[in-house]
């Protein structure tokens, strides 16, 4: 007899691989645990009875793939949300950027681009948009699609206390329009931002980067493919280019450990020293 | 019955002091690895204190860390802690109860990984934890409200005090008989 968590268990596997023979993305290098929690949670939201109809359903139609992809995806955060990553990169990041004639800038995994836009507001508050080439990629088209189009939801009162704390030198709300219960992010920062689709477990290095965020985007993933993207990572940074990461994620177990440095007191901001 | 191979504690904010006691009443020589979810805010800086009366190392794991016997891994501020087999997984997904850490979705991720041989202590009085909980016994784990009184929905209730006996029940598997 098969108890129901070994059936779950099947079910979960002829699934990712459903998924991966229909549309060639593979699950089965996620995090198991948060795979899990999110394949459940997403039952719940369609009101599905289980894995094997969720199977079902993402076969036969090509949009049920896409919300399966945003279910997967690490959920928003506000604008700022890390005021403390935002403060440092400014005291410990900006001053170097400042002595680049144009600086290039990758933001992996920017899924709804609340992380992105932030970093745009930044640059631009220091001065640097103009020599600034933005990059944003995600593997989902629909949250690039809401990236894209610069909508986000409305800044709460603890958003602007975070945009202060992040060292923010105006009023959050000049960077952006309201319209109704959300924001309008203003053209001079949306349009200069390049976002294109980039899947960071498959697709290979696209550019030499002065700056690579990635942040909190590893956690979806397991082991080995996490050390495959940090290869890609290491690949598309310039030689004493930053890479920005989680405060809880680390090169430590990486491939190219060695070639980092942590700045201090940054949480962790590394710069490729090799 | 399977040993033991995890031990899971959740807590609420207000149990701070009684989760102190328990980390500080545990065995120096607990072979398993301690996962603990207590609610906290951004800026708690909680391991140095949980720490001080505790026999074994207590610290906030980076995410994918090996699972060492023996060492207690507090949820870091800001992140849901899930355990994998041999490692644990941070979550950046929405609070759950308002919490983020929250404790169901560690119990739930240790019923999932570890099942009959995952232990789980639970804090009482707060609604986080008990779907975690539930989920942890359908799977074969053993699980404990920690405190004195009357059994709550069925699951055992176990003094503070004897917390340490409760351990020791699973913590070893039954010695097999030697063949003649």
């Amino acid at each position: 007899m098969m108890d129901s968590g070994e059936l779950e268990t099947l079910e979960l596997e002829l699934l990712v691989e459903a998924v991966r023979r229909r549309y060639g993305f593979d699950l089965r290098n996620h995090a198991r645990p948060l795979l899990l929690r999110r394949l459940r949670r997403h039952l719940r939201e369609e009101r599905l009875e289980s894995f094997s109809a969720l199977q079902g359903q993402v076969l036969h139609d090509a949009e049920a793939m896409d919300g399966l992809l945003r279910a997967l995806a690490c959920p928003p955060e506000a604008l700022f949300s890390e005021p403390a990553f935002f403060s440092a990169f400014r005291a410990r990041v900006v001053p170097v950027l400042r002595t680049y004639p144009s600086i290039r800038v990758w933001h992996a995994g920017c899924g709804s681009g609340e992380d992105t836009y932030a970093l745009a507001i930044l640059l631009m508050e220091e001065g640097l948009w103009g020599r600034c080439r933005l990059y944003a990629s995600d593997a989902s088209e629909g949250l690039l699609a809401d990236a894209r189009s610069g909508v986000l939801a409305l800044p709460t009162e603890q958003d602007v206390r975070n945009y202060q704390e992040a060292g923010g030198r105006r009023s959050l709300s000049d960077y952006y329009t309201r319209d109704g219960d959300w924001a309008v992010v203003h053209p001079a920062l949306r349009d200069a931002i390049f976002f294109t689709q980039h899947n960071l477990a498959t697709d290979g290095s696209f550019n030499e980067f002065q700056v690579v965020l990635c942040r909190d985007t590893l956690l979806s993933f397991n082991r080995s493919l996490a050390g495959r993207v940090h290869e890609r990572l290491y690949e598309s940074l310039a030689r004493f280019g930053f890479l920005c990461l989680g405060r809880k994620e680390s090169v430590a177990r990486t491939p190219h450990a060695a070639a980092y440095e942590q700045l201090e007191g940054t949480g962790r901001v590394y710069r490729r020293s090799a | 019955m399977s040993p033991l191979g995890l031990l899971v504690v959740g807590a609420p904010r207000g149990a701070s002091a009684e989760v102190e006691a328990l980390l500080a009443s545990l065995s120096p020589r607990l072979s398993v690895p301690v996962l603990l979810a207590l609610h906290r805010g951004p800026h708690d800086l909680l391991a140095m204190p949980l720490g001080r009366r505790c026999p074994l190392p207590v610290l906030e794991p980076d995410d994918k860390e090996e699972l060492v016997g023996g060492r207690v891994y507090l949820a870091p501020a800001g992140y849901h802690l899930l355990v994998d087999r041999d490692s644990l997984c941070l979550s950046r997904e929405p609070a759950e109860h308002g919490q983020r850490p929250a404790i169901d979705p560690l119990f739930e991720s240790a019923a999932d990984a570890y099942g009959p041989a995952a232990a789980g202590l639970l804090f009482g009085e707060h609604e986080d934890g008990w779907a975690g909980m539930s989920a942890l016994r359908a799977r074969g784990g053993h699980v404990a409200v920690v405190g004195e009184g009357q059994p709550v929905d069925g699951v055992e209730r176990v003094p503070l005090s004897e917390v340490r006996n409760w351990l020791a029940r699973w913590a070893h598997a039954p010695r097999m008989k030697v063949q003649p």
